[in-house]
Order: structure tokens, then C-alpha cells, then sequence
């Protein structure tokens, strides 16, 4: 059919840049899908062992922070234990940021109050700086259930408002695949958390809410895509849905890719640039999580929503039948973008080649035809 | 209207306009001197979130921001704000320098009271605790009984003469002052008094707290003396009525935080009780600071319910600058790396991303600084920063899948010029509907979270609001144009480097 396709070999990112990717993402839906089962397992193992690292905000505790380019974790150690701190635990942050971290609760107010006073004076001392440069932090043990109750409110909300949406916009199965993918996102990132130890904040709440709207946001591109292609699917009797669905991924893969990087490379520069050459904790805390996030929001919306909506559509006697038909032509075919391109193309009476390439490795494109309106 | 792409006049017409928009409204902004109103964590500052004690009426809530606003607002700290979330009151002062004093201005949670003297007493060195309900009686030489003031109208400057000699109870010196946990409004009480070192006064029960108080602001007298002025509200001027008749000529402590704030006497010039009739000064040894100081107490400082800090977090300038720093830092070399990115993969299509992103970022600036002017806009933090380093992606994503649906138009042929046309209607549609997911999010997040959500859910709305009137009125202009003159495109600039298979990588 075309020449570019069987003369020349192009490697894998040509061959996503040229739109000839053919990549069966329907079919092997068991792959994908024990991938993300896997790593959703271990996750939740390790949360069931070692539960989460949660930070003062939930726990309840106060915080101290510092600029000190001079000093060491050990200097600042014993300083904020000769002041009388019990437990600190000390770590730096960045290049020259120093955080003390100890719960005081049980102490009474006005003892918390002189505590702060003596633990900002001595971490000023050694610092060398005036005491109005220390930030200080103190959450009371009740504020983290009200951060989080909250939090799961909005995200209870979310989903009832997400769900409604897709089911109206688009349809009922949709909204159920799209809603699965963002679960397997929650979960993946929760997991990632506990695996690694992160320290959950309600920053990282913000940031897990982020992941699931955006994760959305890709699932709805892709969507819209699979309903524009399957508009006419069950008179061609040439594809099934899960041929379909499979176009459609293929046909936005380079977009899916894209937009992936794009969306990555800022919250890299957070992670990498922000926080830990310039040391701002709170752009740490939204980093990791919308990384982990965006990864498997990416993943998700490409190798579990889609694969799980054919999945579902299959089910359904008219798409049974189509599939059956189909079989029995025995057409079934995973089509590239570029054929797709080519056979919607021969109907409207294009010649897929006619664009000529020129030497310098520029295009000419065909001359401007007359538009012809469907 | 989305079927309808538009004449090469009204196309050129909405780019001109979007960009001067852009770039004017910036100029505009930076002209004035305007820029957005920073949030605590870049600023530095101070931010405390309290809970009432025990449950409180949604309208006892709102007075207890009216009063702490009017406290904040009375020390003359710019730009703080007091607001409601859910059942918690906020407070935050961005800006603030030295965050631990205002802190303790704002901090005073305690009601205002009205308190009998009973007699005073000095402090120890040495102290212990009594139980309110276990403190002695004060000695009958000792108390602030109308016989022992004897208080005398006269016709001397004061307008009254008294017994000034009241020596103070020594059975109350070795016990420790009531501490804040202990002020309960009808016990006995041990309190020092403002401006009145080694003095304490042994206070009864309370008799009236400040709700009785109207109004109350600080004045000068003919005489070149400070004195404090009050009025009472309409339930409270009987109330003053009855204890000031009660303690005609005797002492009455105005406490504030466990602090005596003032014990004024009651009527000294007059023989009789007469009625207040809603009014009444407050004179005194007072300088002007701590004349307004008692105003301000008097008027604000009845809070309907006791405050619980649940979380305070005051952040130094120059953790706030270097976070700033960080911020825009990461925001910038994101903001490059994408671009990067985008003018490798789409050449040509990815300069119009550059000048999109930067007329959209251009607007963007002027709008958040515009809207630092007033007071919808939640203030610009980290989390904000976030949400636009965030919105980078969504930004440009509305590009990718317009230049996706052009390589596919492209690849079936289709001249540049048809294409452009065709590829927007549908990319079109699908901005709307993946932005409305992403718009559906930053609502939500904005009315039902707490704290920094907000800004962060309030900035991804906004730009993703830019991102839709950005896709029409400019993408959608320029590439059309630059579609229809690309008939000749044969140069590394033209649109055609961007799409056609194989031109980029091989």
C-alpha cells in the first residue's frame, strides 16, 4: 500500500513520530494489567506492613526550620537538646535548610509556647542568624483528621462528579474504565509512598488529587477518540471495538507520549531544580507524589482504561456479533495511523503518496485541492 | 461557532487582539507596579488556624473573625486576612517580620470579664498552687470594701479623694497566679495587672463579659489626659447598670487573657449611683498606647468562644525568598525544557507554542497580579506555583493534540490548508472536554478543601480557563493563517518541517 512503510525500517521513536506504531494494546491486556496488579500488591503489602510515614501535620507535633549554610545536623542536634527538646530528630534539607521535627503535645500550652521560644533561640545561635529567621510549625493532634476527612470528602466528591460527567458526555462503560484507571492510580501512588517511605503531608494529598483529575484529563483525550472512531464501527463490518479501540490507541499514542514528557519535565524541574538544589520542602512534597503520579496516571490511561473499556464493550451482543462477522471475513487487523489515515483517505479519493520528498529531507506537500465538505 | 473557522480578516483580527490583550495587559500591570499578593510560604509570615473549644453557633463564628480582623487590622499588620473554613477560623499574615509578636497580639483567645476587686496582693519568689475553690478570704483590712476606699466626691482636679493606703493582703503572696487553663469565669482569681508590675489583684467571679461592651475608642480630654470611651449595647447597658451599682465606689478589673487590663473605679465623683445610660469613660493614669491598647481590648476582645490553636506556622523572609527563588526557578527551567521539547519534535508548530506559552504566561501574570488588588483572589504561594508549573502541561497539551489531529489530517493526504481547518474542529472538541475534567477538578478542590488547596485549586482553574480562550482566539488563528500561506512551504520554517512523515527524525 505504501512504499515509506515496507522500504525503510525506522526505529521505534520514527515509527511513533510517523504514526506506524501497531502496538496490540487490547490484546495483550493480561501483560498490562499483571504489571499494574503486581505493583498495586507489593504496594499494599507494604502499607499493611509498614503503614505510612506520616508527617506532623498528621500526627500532630511541632516543626523548625533554619538557614544555616554553616552549620552540621550534629551542631544542631545537641543546640535543640540543651534547650531542652526531647526526641528531635534533625535533617537537612537541601543545600543549607536544617528542619528539627519533635512532637510536644502532651506539654501544656504556655510550656509549648517557652519550649519554642528556647528551641528558636538556641537553632538562631547556631545559625548565627536573629531569632525572626527561624519558621516554626506546630500542628495540634487533632488538625491532621480534619486535613484528611476533608481530603477524602473532596475526592468521594470528585468521583461521584467525574463518573456523572463521562456517563453523560460520553457513556456509562467509559465512566466505569476511566474510574478504575484512576483507582489504579491511587493505589500505585499510596503504595509507591509506603514503599518508599515518603513522607506524606497534605501537600501530597493536593498533589494525589492533582494526579487523578490529570490522570482523567489523558483518558478523556484518548476517549474522545475511541467515540469519534467508533461512531460508524458497527456498519463497516471491517473492525471490531477492541480493532478499534486498538486504532485509536495507536492514533494517539504520539499524543499520549507527549503530553506524558510534557507534563513531566515541569514536575522533574520541581523535584530536581526546587527542591533538592533549592531546598523548598513543600515543592518536594507536591514533586514526588505528582511524579509517581503522572507516571502512572500515563501508564493508566493508556494500558489499563482503554484495554478495559474494549474489554467491556465486547461483552455487548452487538459487539459479540460484529466481532463474530469479522472473525468470519477473517479481517481482523491492527491498523496504524498512518493506514487509517490511507483507507479514510481512498474514500475521499487521495493518494496517500503524493507528497514527494525532496532531497534536504524536506516535504513538498501536494498542491491545495478544492476542500470538499462532508 | 466551532463550525465555523472564519474569514482570513476576522482570524487576523482575533490574534492581533489576543496577543495585544496579552502583552498590554502585562505592560499595564508591570507600569503600575503591580504584582500578585504573595502567600505566607514565599513571603514569609504568619498563619494560624484555630477551632472553638466547644461547639459554637455558625454566628458566633462569624464574630469571632470580625473580632479577630479588627484585631489584626488594629495592629496595623497590611494585607492579613481572617477567614472561616468549614468550622475553623484562619488567620494569616504574610508580610509579617516578626511573626512571634503578632502572634501573641492575635493569640489572645480568652474572653473579656468583668471582675469584682476583692483585695490586692503582691508576688513572690517563692509560690504554690491554691485550687480557686480553696483560695482564703481576703482579710478585712485588706479589702477593697467601699468603707476601706472611702470614696469621697470632692472638688479637686480628680473630682474625688480616696483611701490610697489599702495595704496589700500578705495571706495571697505565696500563691501562684491563676494560671490560663484554671480562668474559669465564676471562680475566684488571682491576676496580675497590665502596666503594674508586682501588683496582683484578687478578683471574684465574673460579673458581665465583653459581649455587654458596644463600642469603645480611646480620646483625648481637654485636660491633655487619655481616657478610654465606651458605649454598651442595648441588652448590655442594664447589665453594667446592675454591677455598677453593685460595686458602686468600689473597684471593677476589666481581664483580658488573664490579664487585668484595667480596674477602674465606679463612679468616684458622684455621691450616687445614677444609670450609665449606655456610655462611660475610663480615665486614668493611661499613656496614649495603652489608652487605644484598652480600646481595643474592650471593643475586640470579647470573643463569643474560647479559641484552640491547631496549627501555627509562622515562616521566615528568608526561607520565604529562597522558596520564591526555588519556585520560579523550577517553574522557568520546566518552562524551557518543554519548549525545548516541543520545538525539536514539532520545529516550525513548536515556535508557535513558544509564543503561546508566552502570551498565555504575559496574561496570566497581569491577571494574578491584578487580581493580588482585590480580595477574591486566595494568596500566591507555593501550592499556586505548583498549580501553574502543573497547568504547564495541560497548556501545551491542547497544542499537541491539535498538531496530532494535523499529522494525521497531513498523513491522509490532505493539503495543509485543508487540514488545519479539519484537525481544529476536532482537536477543538476535545480541549473541551479534557479541560472541563481538569476545570471540574480545580472547582471542587477550591469549595471543599482547606488551606493551601485552595490556591493551588484556584491558579490550575485559571489557567486552564486561559488555556480554552488561548486554543481559540490565538492557536487557532494563527495556525489556520499559517496553514493557508504554506502552500509553498519548502523552508525549514514552514509549517510542513513540523508534520509531514519522516521530515524530523530519521
Amino acid at each position: 500500500m505504501s512504499d515509506v512503510m515496507t522500504t525503510r525500517q525506522p526505529n521505534a521513536f520514527g515509527r511513533l513520530y510517523q504514526g506506524l506504531t501497531t502496538i496490540n494494546f487490547v490484546g495483550r491486556r493480561k501483560v498490562w494489567f499483571t504489571a499494574s496488579l503486581i505493583v498495586i500488591v507489593i504496594g499494599l503489602c507494604s502499607l499493611g506492613v509498614r503503614g505510612f510515614n506520616l508527617g506532623i501535620d498528621f500526627k500532630g507535633g511541632s516543626s523548625w526550620e533554619v538557614l544555616a549554610p554553616h552549620s552540621s545536623v550534629s551542631a544542631m542536634t545537641t543546640a535543640v537538646q540543651n534547650a531542652g527538646l526531647p526526641q528531635p530528630t534533625v535533617t537537612k534539607l537541601g543545600s543549607s535548610t536544617y528542619q528539627v521535627t519533635a512532637d510536644i503535645n502532651s506539654l501544656s500550652q504556655s510550656a509549648q509556647a517557652a519550649l519554642t521560644t528556647k528551641v528558636v533561640d538556641a537553632m538562631a545561635t547556631t545559625a548565627g542568624v536573629n531569632p525572626i529567621q527561624v519558621s516554626t510549625a506546630s500542628v495540634g493532634p487533632t488538625w491532621g483528621g480534619q486535613v484528611t476527612s476533608r481530603a477524602l470528602e473532596a475526592l468521594l466528591v470528585f468521583f461521584v462528579a467525574v463518573v456523572a460527567y463521562i456517563s453523560f458526555r460520553f457513556e456509562p462503560k467509559m465512566a466505569l474504565a476511566a474510574f478504575v484507571a484512576m483507582v489504579h492510580d491511587l493505589l500505585v501512588t499510596v503504595g509507591v509512598y509506603s514503599l518508599f517511605g515518603f513522607q506524606i503531608t497534605p501537600d501530597t494529598v493536593i498533589a494525589i488529587l492533582t494526579i487523578l483529575g490529570y490522570s482523567l484529563y489523558d483518558t478523556v483525550v484518548v476517549f474522545d477518540r475511541v467515540r469519534d472512531n467508533t461512531g460508524g464501527v458497527l456498519k463497516s463490518n471491517q473492525m471490531t471495538y477492541s480493532d478499534m479501540v486498538n486504532l485509536s490507541m495507536n492514533q494517539t499514542l504520539a499524543r499520549s507520549i507527549n503530553t506524558s514528557l510534557v507534563a513531566i519535565l515541569p514536575v522533574l524541574s520541581i523535584l530536581v531544580v526546587g527542591a533538592y538544589i533549592l531546598g523548598a520542602t513543600t515543592l518536594q512534597n507536591y514533586g514526588l507524589a505528582l511524579f509517581v503520579g503522572l507516571m502512572s496516571g500515563a501508564y493508566s490511561s493508556i494500558f489499563i482504561a482503554s484495554p478495559l473499556l474494549a474489554g467491556l464493550k465486547e461483552r455487548e451482543p452487538r459487539f459479540t456479533d460484529l466481532a463474530l462477522r469479522v472473525a468470519q471475513k477473517g479481517e481482523s487487523h491492527i491498523f496504524s495511523a498512518r493506514e487509517a489515515a490511507m483507507l479514510s483517505s481512498e474514500g475521499s479519493q487521495r493518494i496517500a503518496g503524493a507528497s514527494a520528498r525532496r532531497p534536504d529531507g524536506s516535504v513538498i506537500a501536494p498542491r491545495p485541492r478544492k476542500q470538499k465538505r462532508r | 461557532m466551532a463550525t465555523q473557522t472564519g474569514s482570513k480578516r476576522s482570524l487576523l483580527v482575533s490574534l492581533i487582539l489576543s496577543l495585544v490583550i496579552a502583552f498590554g495587559s502585562l505592560g499595564v500591570t508591570l507600569g503600575l507596579g503591580w504584582g500578585p499578593k504573595l502567600g505566607l510560604d514565599l513571603a514569609g509570615g504568619l498563619s494560624v488556624v484555630y477551632k472553638p473549644a466547644t461547639p459554637a453557633t455558625p454566628a458566633d463564628m462569624k464574630e469571632v473573625v470580625t473580632i479577630l480582623n479588627a484585631r489584626v487590622n488594629g495592629l496595623g499588620v497590611s494585607g492579613a486576612t481572617v477567614q472561616l473554613q468549614g468550622k475553623n477560623v484562619v488567620v494569616s499574615a504574610p508580610g509579617v517580620k516578626d511573626a512571634r509578636s503578632v502572634l501573641a497580639a492575635v493569640g489572645q483567645t480568652a474572653q473579656l470579664l468583668f471582675r469584682p476587686v476583692l483585695c490586692m496582693t503582691t508576688t513572690a519568689k517563692v509560690v504554690h498552687y491554691v485550687a480557686p475553690s480553696k483560695l482564703p478570704a481576703c482579710g478585712a483590712q485588706y479589702l477593697d470594701s467601699e468603707a476601706n476606699l472611702a470614696v469621697t466626691p470632692d472638688n479637686s482636679v480628680n473630682g474625688f479623694s480616696m483611701n490610697q493606703s489599702i495595704p496589700p493582703d500578705p495571706a495571697f503572696s505565696s500563691i501562684a497566679s491563676t494560671s490560663a487553663s484554671a480562668d474559669v469565669a465564676s471562680d475566684e482569681v488571682i491576676l496580675p495587672e497590665l502596666g503594674n508590675p508586682g501588683v496582683r489583684l484578687v478578683l471574684g467571679p465574673a460579673q458581665l463579659s465583653g459581649t455587654a461592651i458596644g463600642t469603645a475608642f480611646a480620646s483625648l480630654t481637654q485636660t491633655n489626659a487619655w481616657v478610654v470611651n465606651y458605649t454598651l449595647t442595648k441588652s448590655g447597658s442594664p447589665l453594667w447598670d446592675n454591677v455598677a451599682q453593685t460595686n458602686f465606689h468600689r473597684q471593677v478589673a476589666i481581664e483580658l487573657d488573664g490579664v487585668v487590663q484595667s480596674a477602674p473605679l465606679i463612679l468616684p465623683a458622684s455621691s450616687a449611683f445614677t444609670s450609665y445610660n449606655g456610655q462611660g469613660q475610663i480615665s486614668g493614669s493611661f499613656t496614649q498606647s495603652s489608652a487605644k491598647n484598652l480600646a481595643v481590648a474592650m471593643q475586640f476582645g470579647a470573643l463569643p468562644v474560647r479559641l484552640v490553636p491547631l496549627t501555627t506556622q509562622t515562616v521566615s523572609p528568608t526561607l520565604g525568598h529562597s522558596a520564591l527563588v526555588a519556585g520560579l526557578g523550577a517553574g522557568l527551567v520546566g518552562l524551557a525544557l518543554v519548549l525545548l521539547y516541543t520545538i525539536l519534535y514539532y520545529r516550525a508548530l513548536g515556535l508557535v507554542i513558544l509564543l503561546g506559552l508566552g502570551a498565555t504566561a504575559a496574561f496570566l501574570w497581569a491577571v494574578i497580579s491584578a487580581l493580588g488588588h482585590t480580595a477574591i483572589a486566595p494568596t500566591f504561594s507555593l501550592s499556586g506555583v505548583t498549580g501553574l508549573i502543573v497547568s504547564i502541561g495541560i497548556t501545551v497539551d491542547s497544542y499537541i493534540v491539535y498538531f496530532e489531529r494535523l499529522k494525521d489530517e497531513a498523513r491522509a493526504g490532505r493539503s495543509i490548508r485543508t487540514s488545519v481547518d479539519r484537525g481544529f474542529k476536532s482537536a477543538w472538541r476535545t480541549v473541551l472536554a479534557a479541560d472541563f475534567v481538569s476545570l471540574l477538578a480545580a472547582v471542587l478542590l477550591y469549595l471543599i478543601a482547606v488551606g493551601d488547596v485552595r490556591g493551588f485549586a484556584f491558579f490550575l482553574g485559571l489557567s486552564t480557563l486561559m488555556d480554552i480562550g488561548f486554543t481559540w482566539y490565538f492557536t487557532r488563528p494563527l495556525v489556520i493563517l499559517l496553514g493557508r500561506r504554506s502552500s509553498q512551504g519548502d523552508s525549514k520554517l514552514s509549517m510542513a518541517a513540523g508534520l509531514t512523515p519522516g521530515g524530523a527524525h530519521e
